[in-house]
């Protein structure tokens, strides 16, 4: 899976999640960016990727990835399909 | 010892700072800093200091357990009871007459009260000592292989009794490699007189303040009374504890470290969440990474989670139910504005955002300064006006009214340092591009925290008991 597919794919999750279809997520993208993006829906978030990536996070990650780019460097290295 | 204490400012502090500056190496310098925070420590608890060592080295012989036994069960089982023991020691501690109280309330027994001085610090320093096992386990952090560094890192004096609950993460690095220049110990220092300053000038007025009202029976306090008294308890603890923080910051800056921040001026915000992600953010960022974002029964629950974090954030601040009531009232809040939506929210006009955060922020302190359950109930029928209407109280009284204009310049200065004002005046002075304005910028805020200095000495002088808030916690 190339890191393109990933974000296109990301962008599906967070759209749903978010209600938004407006948004577009980059490596840089961090909660400062998104409105809603508060520490209850980084739950919510979190399992609507592992869902669609198939794969899950570790713990440790949950709370220390920084932005979108560690998250799709982390799903690159786990996912399933 | 505390910080506010003319002891700690002209003779520990000038001290440590000495024996700092003189220890040539980072490794001597560490020990410097962990005798002087064993002094510190040990000079209001000299036994309890036993139980500072203990869970030390007990949760720093779990991460070496963790290391050891990484990606086998034995490792889950060393973080499980280390975790155990943790929160078995801060039950036994901080909760154990309030558990025995409430089993002989409910079950009519006689078990005699443990009658336990809490050990000053111990809800600070588990919280941090939980957190580095915990980060070790999902390795976030590298195991730290001396004991004498961990030691220093749960008993650094500048955060050691009232917090920020530094994460070791923050300071891993630090530890084996910091220097301090003159710009550190310069600004470190003006955060400390700030600090002082916010405690001694301040908080301090503002309690007697308080408990001038509040220190009695409030039983037909008028409605206006309460209303201003509680107004003054907010903002009393607001400059109490980040008072304490600032303290704490500029220390740690002082010996070259970078804490980050607790406070963001948290009376700025505009929703009940942003108000917890500005006031005690250590405590609000523990509570998110290793109880919010843990799985119970496979996975992370939402509102499970929710009301999970808001009871133990209630429960920390201490062993009685109103505590628990303050907790569980924010999460109530967290739920409400949850399901209302951030985009909802951000639509209602901003005087209304205002009125409505500040009301629940306000009558949220009224349930964190009672204990007395009876007092808190008395506390809602004055605030609500119900006493009045019952004739059991009046709606002013001339006390009040001289005690707002006694302190009504108190009042108004605090209003404005609590609200983001200081740091627009100093970037203005200190981000200009003209040098004249730079350069006053610079004198200007030695001079004023010169001053400041001399005020808090000469109040110190005067006072005797500064015990900050938090230390009960």
């Amino acid at each position: 899976m190339d890191t393109r597919e990933i974000f296109e794919r990301l962008d599906r999750v967070f759209q749903d999640v978010f209600d938004d279809d407006t948004i577009h997520v980059t490596p840089k993208t961090t909660a400062d960016d998104i409105e809603d993006w508060d520490s209850l829906e980084h739950i919510t978030l979190i399992s609507a990727v592992e869902r669609e990536f198939r794969m899950k996070f570790k713990m440790g990650e949950i709370s220390s990835m920084k932005n979108v780019g560690e998250m799709a460097s982390i799903i690159a290295a786990r996912a399933k399909g | 010892m505390v910080f506010a204490d003319l002891f700690f400012i002209y003779v520990f502090l000038p001290l440590c700072l000495i024996c700092y500056g003189l220890a040539k190496k980072l490794s001597t310098k560490n020990i410097v800093l962990i005798v002087f925070s064993l002094i510190f420590y040990a000079w209001g608890e000299p036994l309890w200091i036993l139980l500072l060592l203990f869970s030390s080295f007990f949760n720093w012989f779990i991460g070496i357990l963790i290391g050891k036994f990484r990606d086998t069960p034995r490792a889950k089982l060393a973080v499980g009871g280390g975790i155990l023991v943790d929160i078995l020691l801060l039950l036994i501690f901080k909760y154990s007459a309030f558990i025995v109280e409430n089993l002989n309330a409910v079950s009519g027994a006689a078990i005699p009260v443990p009658q336990i001085t809490l050990p000053i610090g111990i809800s600070f320093y588990t919280f941090q000592a939980i957190s580095y096992i915990l980060d070790c386990y999902w390795e976030t952090v590298d195991v730290q292989p001396k004991y004498h560094k961990f030691l220093l890192y749960l008993s650094l004096f500048p955060q050691l009794i009232a917090g920020p609950i530094v994460r070791y993460s923050v300071v891993e690095q630090e530890i084996d490699n910091r220097s301090v220049n003159a710009t550190d110990l310069c600004e470190g220092a003006l955060r400390v007189i700030l600090g002082l300053a916010k405690k001694v000038i301040i908080a301090n007025n503002l309690w007697s303040i308080v408990n001038t009202f509040f220190g009695k029976d409030i039983t037909g306090l008028s409605v206006l009374g309460t209303w201003y008294t509680i107004i003054v308890y907010s903002l009393y603890v607001y400059f109490d504890f980040s008072g304490y923080s600032d303290i704490a910051i500029g220390l740690g800056r002082m010996f070259g470290f970078h804490f980050d921040e607790n406070f963001r001026h948290p009376f700025a915000c505009t929703t009940i969440a942003e108000f917890w992600q500005r006031w005690h953010i250590s405590l609000g960022s523990f509570f998110r990474d290793y109880l919010l974002y843990v799985p119970f029964f496979g996975k992370p629950r939402k509102y499970f989670g929710l009301f999970l974090v808001w009871f133990c954030t209630g429960l920390w601040h201490g062993a009685a139910w109103n505590f628990i009531l303050w907790g569980l009232y924010y999460g109530c809040f967290m739920l409400f504005e949850q399901k209302m939506g951030k985009k909802r929210m951000k639509k209602w006009p901003i005087v209304w955002k205002h009125v409505y955060t500040k009301l629940v922020i306000i009558l949220g302190f009224g349930i964190f300064y009672f204990e007395n359950l009876g007092q808190l109930g008395q506390f809602f029928l004055n605030i609500t006006g119900i006493s009045m209407i019952a004739n059991s109280a009046p709606f002013t009284d001339p006390m009040t009214f001289s005690s707002l204009r006694n302190n009504i310049f108190l009042i108004l200065f605090a209003i404005l340092v609590s609200l983001p004002v200081l740091p627009k005046i100093k970037s203005y002075f200190l981000e200009s591009k003209n040098d004249t304005v730079y350069a006053i910028g610079r004198v200007g805020s030695v001079a004023v925290c010169m001053v400041l200095l001399a005020v808090v000495s000469v109040l110190l002088v005067d006072t005797t008991n500064n015990v900050f808030l938090y230390f009960r916690f």
